[in-house]
């Protein structure tokens, strides 16, 4: 079943777009690859369409969504707190500054995906040696977390002040979160990254059970929780950052998702971890699908998962009587 | 209950007595800012803004705030530039030709910002007679009438000609310089003429499609375009037009651009070189886009487009340039850079307007194989 | 000697504790007790690796604890907590098998093996049938024996419980004691507890630790060391052992 929802999702999304493509139509362009004589005349736009525009777009948003979702439900089981989300520690406020920096100091040449990754990571790393002090305490850090990154986003409001309208134009819409213009250099750039953080997180679900009873409780069990904490938020950080170089900031997944796994299967990780990553997966293609499908422009994705997201919720949370958390 | 005045010091009384103006004064000041109106006796004629919002306007006005840089450079266009008093922060940082325009420029307080926000205190201590804004921020124009007490009027052209036109006559008339409005009018209209009856002569089916990429985006584009119908072409993304009334551009997806196979794609190409975030390159580089008629034929060049909002010298000069884009052999003889200081020279009086300009966006070499 | 401790010495604020020499049998269930701050709940973190301890202060098995890792010491010793704040509901069993973390190494998943540990040590506490409830509809007599049931998946040798009998009713609070005691006697587990019900820890101990202001007050056999005298000192209370039925109690 886990299995099952993405792959099916990622069918009918293969379907959408504005050019049009009928479902046997799609299916002889995919042949063609295979064997490319089977299928002549087929219009090139139609390979380009499939190929270099959906595939990639597809692609990057299934492992975005198993990026965000597993790494919200990783930390919200390390930090206790079922209202934490992926960029709790920073990394939103810090990689939208990255992404600042480099087109307004950088200019065109660079790609922003990659100062954008750096300061994702830098923000989380503040955090980590800022609240080092106080012992890395789950309190901490979540303060931590909130001071490193209202400073990053201080830092963003000043640089947009100062920014050439070139560079604002561009910088507007990569903070809003898209994938129109994801190509398979994008996904080269960031899926080995997403690929390991999240793998690492799925190997690590059960640990994460017992890193959600309290510090105490878990060392008296024999976890070594500095060393296995920082662990699971690397692995977050790493994914989570190198998701939103490449595609902006997308919110609620990484909040919503753990917690609709929760109310069918229970909190056991070893279970949520893994469902988190395909209905997040799921959940990613079908707003993508519904953004670029539902008008004749693209409304942002970011807007969008809210828009789905949060009357989801709401709805699913009066309907269940079942204390899940 | 009888309410007994308690008896009081002299003291007492002299401190109630103060507080007591102090408390007229205060209400005083507060009701005359809330009036937010103007004094029925200056009040002349009224006009209709592009937010419909009808705005009283004074006989008489001699000093003008320009929060719009399209109204700016009219201003200038008609003469008014000694009536400027203030203006934004692109046409003072960003707009490397408008110091040419309008030197005094130099010297202006600037009171739009960035983040559209405006210096009210500024503003009201310029005692401007007018305020131009744009009607893009739909609440700004009422809330900085409302606050300053300045008439405030929203314009722009949001890219149709004749709306631009509408504008020129509209702040010409309330410059009082409606006979330079006039001249200036008449002008542009000659010279589109002139672009359109020899652009009219081609049929229908072999006018190119046109897909324009503004705005340092593959996905963004005006909806309305007009240089792009009066040169001879067909703007495709004017099917989405009925979708937007105030807005003028609109974010497609990469299928869509591909979907529509246009003929020619224009670039955006008001930046400096360095500042494009999409270039020609790019386009013909992309492995997205290569199926699409114009980059198959290679016909993907750079345009003028906004820069922030229009300039009525180079939209006219844009016209002309699209016309030699999209009818090669129709307009060969058309120079450019002749063309282009004339204009210049008539809309501004100034020399060599159009070569200036191509030192910074190198315009000149658009149409260079 | 399963526990020893050697000139221990730990502060926190301005509480002190110091214990020069203390020894605790093996298979034997002792009490710590005292009045509050008396630094039993700090004694025990200290035994269980919870508080920094520096090297050659505390030895389990004949092995020092500062120098083990944390997944080799809690193989040793086990700790049940006093209090347990439960964020996420997860099922009795799953609960349960958390203790085998000690066991496990970092990308392990429980074994079947595993879960039968886990599930042999729930029938112990006779909570069996408990295996699939979510743990938010246990009552508290119940939620505490899922914690030892925890602590035994553990298979450590030593055991140590904090107060574990407190807020409990009469009935859980015998309960518990009664299988602390079965735990020591049938597994030859060395079990301490900190009480403060006198008269139980009087019954059920094999020694008794009286702890004052951050040290030693007196140790040994309830039968060798009590005494008015003793519990006066310690309490700074007027106290009488009587004998009741062939039990002792405490009158204040």
């Amino acid at each position: 079943m886990a299995f099952a929802l993405p792959v099916v999702v990622f069918i009918i999304s293969l379907n959408i777009g504005s050019y049009p493509i009928s479902p046997r139509m799609l299916f002889k362009v995919i042949l063609s690859v295979f064997s490319p004589s089977s299928q002549p005349g087929l219009p090139a736009a139609l390979k380009d369409i499939v190929f270099q525009i959906r595939l990639p777009r597809l692609l990057l948003a299934v492992a975005v969504g198993a990026t965000l979702s597993v790494s919200g439900a990783s930390l919200q089981a390390l930090f206790k707190n079922p209202l934490v989300n992926e960029y709790i520690l920073g990394i939103s406020s810090g990689s939208a500054f990255g992404a600042a920096v480099s087109l307004v100091f950088l200019g065109k040449g660079f790609p922003p995906q990659i100062v954008a990754f750096v300061f994702g990571i830098a923000a989380v790393l503040a955090v980590l040696i800022i609240a080092r002090t106080s012992g890395s305490h789950i309190v901490a850090l979540l303060l931590t977390g909130i001071i490193v990154s209202a400073f990053f986003s201080a830092l963003l409001a000043l640089v947009e002040f100062f920014a050439s309208p070139y560079a604002l134009q561009a910088l507007f819409y990569w903070l809003m979160g898209n994938m129109s213009l994801a190509t398979w250099r994008d996904l080269a750039l960031s899926t080995p990254l997403m690929a390991v953080g999240v793998i690492l997180l799925i190997m690590l679900r059960w640990r994460m059970n017992v890193l959600s009873m309290s510090d105490q409780e878990a060392k008296a069990m024999g976890i070594s929780v500095r060393r296995e904490k920082i662990l699971i938020i690397v692995a977050c950080t790493l994914a989570t950052a190198a998701a939103t170089a490449v595609t902006g900031i997308i919110g609620w997944i990484g909040l919503v998702v753990p917690h609709l796994v929760r109310m069918v299967v229970g909190v056991d990780n070893r279970r949520v971890i893994p469902l988190s990553a395909s209905l997040g997966a799921s959940f990613l293609l079908a707003a993508d699908a519904l953004a670029r499908s539902l008008a004749s422009f693209e409304i942002p994705l970011g807007i969008f998962t809210s828009l789905i997201g949060i009357p989801f919720f709401l709805f699913l949370l009066k309907k269940s009587r079942r204390v899940w958390l | 209950m009888i309410w007994k005045i308690p008896t009081t010091t002299r003291a007492h009384s002299i401190g109630r007595v103060f507080l007591l103006a102090l408390l007229a004064i205060f209400s005083s000041v507060l009701l005359k800012a809330a009036r937010g109106g103007i004094p029925e006796e200056k009040a002349s004629f009224k006009v209709r803004d592009d937010l419909g919002r009808e705005v009283s306007i004074p006989q008489r006005v001699a000093r003008v705030i320009s929060l719009q840089p399209e109204a700016s450079r009219i201003l200038v266009a008609l003469g008014c530039a000694d009536n400027l008093v203030g203006f934004d922060y692109f046409l003072n940082k960003y707009d490397p030709l408008f110091p040419r325009l309008c030197p005094r420029s130099q010297n202006l307080p600037v009171v739009a910002y960035p983040d559209a926000s405006v210096n009210l205190e500024h503003v009201i201590r310029l005692n401007p007679d007018l305020i131009i804004a744009s009607p893009y921020d739909t609440h700004v124009p009422d809330s900085l009438q409302q606050k300053t007490g300045i008439p405030v009027v929203a314009v722009s052209s949001l890219g149709r000609v004749e709306k631009l036109l509408e504008e020129i006559r509209l702040i010409g008339r309330v410059m009082g310089r409606s006979e330079r409005a006039a001249e200036l009018i008449a002008f542009f209209q000659e010279t589109t003429a002139r672009v359109s009856r020899a652009a009219g002569a081609v049929a229908p089916e072999h006018r190119p499609r046109v897909y324009l990429c503004f705005w340092s985006s593959l996905v963004r584009t005006p909806v309305i375009y007009e240089p792009v119908t009066i040169a001879g072409g067909r703007n495709v993304a004017q099917d989405l037009a009925g979708n937007h009334s105030v807005s003028d551009r609109t974010v497609v997806s990469v299928e869509q651009v591909v979907r529509w196979d246009p003929d020619i794609i224009l670039v955006h190409g008001n930046y400096s070189p360095s500042q494009r975030a999409v270039t020609v390159d790019d386009v013909l580089g992309d492995k997205r886009l290569r199926s699409i008629k114009a980059v198959r034929d290679k016909r993907v060049f750079y345009t003028f487009g906004f820069w922030s909002w229009w300039d009525p010298a180079e939209v006219l000069i844009e016209t002309l340039y699209l016309a030699k884009v999209f009818h090669p052999a129709l307009f060969q003889n058309l120079d450019l850079v002749k063309e282009g200081n004339a204009i210049y020279k008539k809309v501004y009086g100034i020399e060599h307007g159009y070569s200036i300009l191509c030192q910074s966006i190198q315009c000149d070499e658009w149409l260079k194989d | 000697m399963s526990v020893s401790v050697r000139g221990l010495s730990y502060a926190r604020g301005n509480f002190r504790l110091r214990i020069d020499s203390l020894e605790f049998e093996s298979g034997r269930l002792t009490s710590i007790v005292g009045p509050n701050g008396a630094g039993k709940t700090t004694l025990l973190m200290c035994l269980g690796g919870l508080l920094a301890v520096p090297r050659n202060r505390i030895f389990i098995q004949g092995r020092d604890i500062a120098s083990l890792k944390d997944a080799e010491r809690a193989r040793l010793v086990s700790s049940v907590p006093q209090e347990h704040n439960p964020i996420f509901n997860y099922s009795v069993l799953d609960f349960v098998v958390m203790g085998r973390a000690a066991h496990l190494s970092l990308f392990s998943l429980p074994s079947a093996e595993d879960v039968r540990l886990a599930e042999e040590s729930l029938a112990f506490v006779g909570l069996q049938s408990f295996a699939s409830r979510p743990y938010f509809e246990l009552s508290s007599g119940e939620r505490r024996l899922i914690l030892i049931a925890r602590a035994l998946a553990q298979r450590a040798d030593v055991l140590l419980l904090d107060e574990p009998t407190s807020f409990l009713d009469p009935k859980h609070e015998i309960e518990i004691l009664e299988l602390t005691r079965k735990l020591a006697v049938e597994r030859g587990q060395t079990i301490l507890l900190t009480l403060h019900n006198l008269d139980m820890a009087i019954k059920y101990s094999d020694s008794l630790v009286f702890m004052k202001n951050g040290g030693v007050f007196a140790s040994g056999r309830p039968r060798d060391i009590l005494s008015d005298a003793l519990l006066e000192s310690v309490y700074d209370v007027r106290m009488k052992i009587v004998d009741c039925e062939g039990q002792k109690l405490i009158l204040r």
